[in-house]
């Protein structure tokens, strides 16, 4: 029993953490059609730069708020001195073809990674780190017993359930939400209403990057820091998101805690080498039983 | 008044617009009839800046609207309901209404309320709907909801192309005189675009005769009905 309680915390909270990757690849593949392979280069990035603070002094928690600005920054920077420039470029033939044009814009993000890493790798040197948690990362003790979670599981599915709640509100209740889920959905009416949609994709993109950057500070404790160690973690998320529907804010977030909790149980009854086999099985069965995703909508656009 | 000079706008390889020139009188319905791919549609989508113009000169309220993007001109009092009843299907439709007003939300929140209310006044079965998603409406629904989605932008000029499309005459019918009454009681400028001549003519006050990109004929509603010789050259009828 206790071993199935801890598998259970064990992954919700490493779902949480899975499902705010998704968080930010269906924000920008729905804002701006791109699949973000830069988008965990990007919370490495920040990550470093937390973890460089800590180590100079700082709190964990102003290290933690200047990560998260940080990502935010790196995510409408990318936008805008990157994305942007390639959309509007529609003189060159080559870039004016609609299969180009899907397909510039992820080469472009794999080469952001590759900037990324390597400047990583000039600041803070190659070797790997360890980085801090902010509660307790060893089981909880509660009145003499040891709990089947520990605290920084609990802090861990506390931040991402107020992340999606506050998410779901902007989303559902204000104005820029609605011009965002309008720019996403049908961009030429969108514009004929008024809504700026290329600002609205650069908020996007700096939501994604807001959203990842908290999973990478997240999840480093658990990986130490180094300039590919988050490499994986995309790919997790990745695959979480065609679980749930690319297209799909809910279904990429449920796509993660399923994940989280297939690895952790796989990791806890079978062994830990047998993970990737069950999360390509997984892939497998939904792609052969409901190709566009558990919650996604028809009509995605082949990659 | 809406003043279009030697406008010419390429769709593709093909040239859409070749040289159009006519205005759209203040207040007034302004129809642009013409067979299929005569320009109809790129002529509204050029004004509201959806297209690129090649060359040529559009001007509304003594501004160029030259080179401006579609969320800058709709900022300038122009409405744009394009072709296919064009709703967001996925949102509800109090949603695609907030949609309209959400550019000037800030500045004057109680006039965007009043908007709203007018609109629902004016098709109260939006009202009954406003909880349901765009796409579960009827293609009339939706036309509404189309419009609608423009009027809380409170425009001066309204583009409306084809709102006739694939509806039962009865609705159309019921379209167009909304249409006709805003003109005529609200002082709305309207720049009608119809395949269907006749419906639009009816409540006309101007009509623009569009082939292959030119305009053929530039006159009163009622003498370009009554003219027939260019309906049997041009519209087939």
């Amino acid at each position: 029993m206790d071993q199935f309680l801890s598998a259970v915390f064990a992954g919700t909270s490493r779902g949480a953490i899975y499902a705010l990757v998704a968080l930010g690849l269906v924000l920008v593949w729905r804002g701006a059609g791109v699949i973000n392979f830069a988008q965990m280069g990007q919370a490495m990035f920040s990550t470093y730069v937390a973890s460089s603070m800590i180590m100079n002094g700082y709190s964990y928690w102003v290290a933690f708020f200047v990560a998260l600005v940080v990502g935010t920054i790196l995510g409408a920077v990318v936008d805008l001195l990157v994305m942007r420039p390639l959309s509007g470029k529609r003189s060159s033939a080559m870039l004016a073809s609609p299969a180009m044009r899907g397909t510039i814009p992820v080469i472009a993000s794999l080469g952001i990674v590759g900037i990324l890493q390597a400047a990583a790798g000039m600041i803070w040197a190659a070797e790997e780190r360890g980085f801090p948690t902010p509660v307790n990362s060893l089981g909880l003790t509660i009145g003499g017993n040891v709990m089947p979670f520990t605290a920084f599981d609990l802090f861990v599915i506390g931040i991402v359930m107020v992340v999606l709640i506050i998410t779901t509100i902007f989303f559902q209740k204000t104005g820029m939400g609605l011009a965002m889920r309008a720019s996403a959905l049908n961009p030429e009416v969108a514009r004929l209403s008024g809504i700026r949609t290329s600002s609205v994709r650069t908020l996007s993109w700096a939501i994604s990057g807001a959203a990842s950057s908290l999973a990478g500070l997240l999840v480093t404790p658990s990986a130490n820091l180094s300039p590919n160690t988050l490499d994986l973690i995309l790919i997790i998320g990745f695959t979480a998101t065609v679980i749930g529907g690319l297209d799909s804010l809910p279904g990429g977030v449920i796509g993660g805690f399923i994940l989280g909790l297939v690895i952790s149980f796989v990791n806890v009854y079978r062994s830990p080498s047998d993970i990737f086999l069950a999360i390509l099985v997984l892939l497998l069965i939904v792609l052969l039983v409901r190709p566009q995703g558990l919650l996604g909508s028809k009509e995605v656009r082949r990659v | 008044m809406l003043k279009i000079e030697n406008l010419v706008t390429d769709y593709g390889a093909v040239r859409a617009l070749d040289g159009i020139s006519f205005t759209a009188a203040e207040g007034k319905i302004t129809t642009v009839i013409g067979a299929n791919g005569a320009g109809k549609s790129t002529l509204l989508r050029t004004i509201s800046g959806l297209e690129r113009a090649k060359s040529g000169q559009i001007t509304w309220a003594d501004k160029s609207l030259i080179g401006k993007a579609p969320e800058s001109i709709v900022r300038s009092g122009i409405a744009h309901v394009p072709e296919g009843h064009a709703v967001i299907s996925q949102l509800t439709v109090a949603e695609n209404i907030e949609m309209g007003a959400l550019f000037r939300r800030r500045q004057n929140r109680s006039d965007v309320k009043l908007a709203i209310e007018e609109v629902y006044e004016l098709f109260p079965r939006l009202a009954e709907r406003s909880k349901q998603l765009a796409g579960t409406l009827s293609g009339g629904e939706r036309q509404m909801l189309a419009i609608s989605r423009a009027l809380v932008s409170r425009p001066k000029l309204l583009l409306l192309d084809e709102p006739s499309l694939g509806l039962a005459p009865l609705v159309v019918e019921q379209i167009i005189q909304t249409v006709n009454d805003l003109c005529r009681k609200n002082g709305l400028t309207v720049l009608l675009v119809e395949q269907n001549a006749n419906t639009a003519l009816a409540v006309a006050d101007y009509g623009v005769l569009l082939a292959l990109g030119k305009v053929v004929a530039n006159l009163p509603a009622a003498e370009l009905k009554a003219d027939a010789s260019l309906r049997a050259a041009y519209l087939g009828y």
